[in-house]
């Protein structure tokens, strides 16, 4: 087989690996990304319910009604040491704002 | 590369490629995925594959008991101050609600290469991917004489909730006033760390209002308390004067169920009433035989990042069976945690997509100081890429400053919350 009659072949190879590859890259990051962010709230979820549905007079305080603005809220002044409390001080200092951020969003009342 | 070459990988590329978006939601519906053992790290390890996959992931769970009995908060059963009952869940909203199915059998051995596991009723299951949960081994050949002596009912462990948990607090209610409950420690790593010490306050908590003449003989095999040292002493100075002896170094290797005389390394042998020996432990038995106790025997080298085994790949083992990074705890919480990052690992692997760079693990331990008060210890683990391995973060976490009443309710709490999160 010569060369030349290789290159329209080539030029479609790659042509078809880039746009699928681009394509499928950023479905897959838009996807990926929420399952980074639905793992990283679940870290929660063992004291405030999966999915931030605390078990209903089970002994914790609840987070259930909260929005993501009044739990940012609460977690920054946590980590601040704004508001005291027992663990929960210091389980917030070991997040990133930007972690407490995708928490909140994830965990706060849909409006 | 030449031509020839070239076109041979861009054809492959493009076939890999062009398979992929349909592929992966494809291989992420098809694939078998056996969940083995239905503790805190399995349990979790099967909701979450579902929940992370929008409920399209196959998912069975394998476990040998029919009902879920916590071993955190055990110890309140050995005491007296709470009945089994208190501690035990269904396993019925696995199924009902989540669609996974459940088989009550157990596994008897796995076959990596051909990714099978046989069963204990002789059936035969594939899997394209198994979460292995087992929680630990008892190594009960440590302590000479106390496989013999288990099987005669004369010291029991209870160190995995259930009937025995029942009976040793029969035992410690049958005790004569004036009598010694020994508990031994073995060196760390062992699953729950604070456990043991616990306990010592629970059957004190007992004694106290039952039998007061009698006493509780902590033998630890480790240098000193090995966690929430400070706050144990404590309590045990203040509320269990008398009543408590702590003897660190003290390693226990021989038993003679007859005597009841417990033999120690170094120090003259001890006799104690009810005994309470707890071996050195290993992974479950099912990783070991497996090959995939790869760290000196025992525990289970795994990835971070998925919480595959080192050793054999597409088994992902969760929970106490794993040789721990630095600083985390063989306790339910952080199997429930590895079993969130290792459900979001397989989905992200079965749907082609990079599994998350960045996982973060928490513990909270809450231990009871007696049947109200609790002190607990907490932390977080961020991943650091450039060590593979999970790190608490600086700053973060830490302990109770003193017993509480209010930590006694966010227990409870707890106990409520991650039973609902791991089977509800």
């Amino acid at each position: 087989m010569q060369a030349k009659h290789l290159k329209p072949a080539i030029l479609l190879s790659i042509y078809i690996a880039i746009s699928h590859w681009s394509g499928s890259a950023l479905a897959q990051n838009t996807d990926a990304s929420n399952l980074y962010k639905s793992g990283l709230a679940a870290t929660c979820a063992n004291c405030h319910g999966t999915d931030g549905k605390g078990v209903v007079d089970g002994g914790m305080p609840l987070i259930n009604n909260l929005t993501s603005e009044q739990i940012l809220t609460q977690l920054k002044a946590f980590k601040s040491g704004a508001r005291e409390g027992t663990i929960m001080p210091q389980l917030a200092k070991g997040y990133s704002d930007e972690q407490l951020e995708t928490i909140a969003n994830q965990l706060g009342k849909k409006q | 590369m030449d031509r020839r070459h070239f076109i041979g990988n861009s054809a492959a590329a493009i076939g890999l490629l062009a398979g992929f978006s349909g592929q992966a939601k494809a291989n992420l519906q098809k694939a078998e995925i056996l969940v083995i053992g239905g503790g805190y790290g399995g349990a979790t390890a099967a909701k979450y594959l579902r929940l992370f996959s929008n409920n399209t992931a196959k998912v069975t769970l394998i476990e040998p008991n029919p009902t879920f009995i916590s071993c955190p908060l055990s110890n309140l059963v050995v005491g007296g101050s709470r009945t089994l009952s208190d501690i035990t869940s269904s396993y019925d909203n696995l199924s009902k609600r989540h669609g996974i199915k459940i088989i009550q059998d157990s596994v008897t051995s796995m076959d990596p290469d051909k990714k099978t596991v046989k069963l204990a009723s002789g059936k035969t299951l594939r899997y394209d991917k198994a979460v292995v949960s087992p929680g630990v081994t008892l190594m009960m050949n440590s302590i000479e004489g106390l496989a013999q002596a288990n099987k005669a009912g004369v010291t029991l462990q209870a160190w995995k909730a259930g009937p025995e948990t029942t009976a040793l607090h029969k035992q410690l209610a049958s005790m004569r006033d004036g009598g010694t409950f020994a508990i031994s420690i073995p060196e760390a790593p062992y699953r729950c760390p604070p456990g043991p010490y616990e306990r010592a306050c629970q059957v004190a908590n007992y004694l106290k209002h039952n039998k007061p003449k009698s006493k509780v003989l902590i033998l630890d095999a480790n240098q000193d308390v090995t966690s929430k040292g400070a706050l144990f002493k404590k309590v045990w100075a203040e509320q269990y004067s008398g009543l408590i002896e702590y003897l660190p170094k003290h390693n226990v290797v021989a038993v003679d169920a007859k005597t009841k005389m417990v033999k120690l390394e170094v120090q003259d042998d001890i006799k104690a009433d009810v005994l309470n020996l707890l071996p050195a432990m290993s992974a479950g038995e099912i990783a070991v035989k497996t090959g995939l106790a790869n760290s000196n025997g025992r525990w289970v080298n795994v990835n971070f990042l998925n919480f595959e085994s080192t050793a054999q790949k597409d088994i992902h083992v969760l929970g106490d069976s794993i040789q721990v990074a630095y600083a985390m705890p063989k306790s339910g919480h952080m199997a429930n945690q590895h079993a969130k990052v290792a459900a979001a690992a397989i989905v992200a692997e079965l749907s082609n997509w990079e599994v998350n760079p960045a996982p973060v693990l928490t513990n909270t331990c809450y231990s009871f100081v007696n049947d109200r008060e609790v002190v607990h210890v907490a932390s977080v683990h961020q991943y650091i890429a450039a060590e593979k391995t999970f790190k608490p973060v600086p700053g973060s976490g830490g302990l109770s400053p003193a017993p509480s009443t209010l930590e006694g309710v966010y227990a409870w709490g707890w106990a409520h919350n991650i039973w609902a999160d791991s089977l509800g």
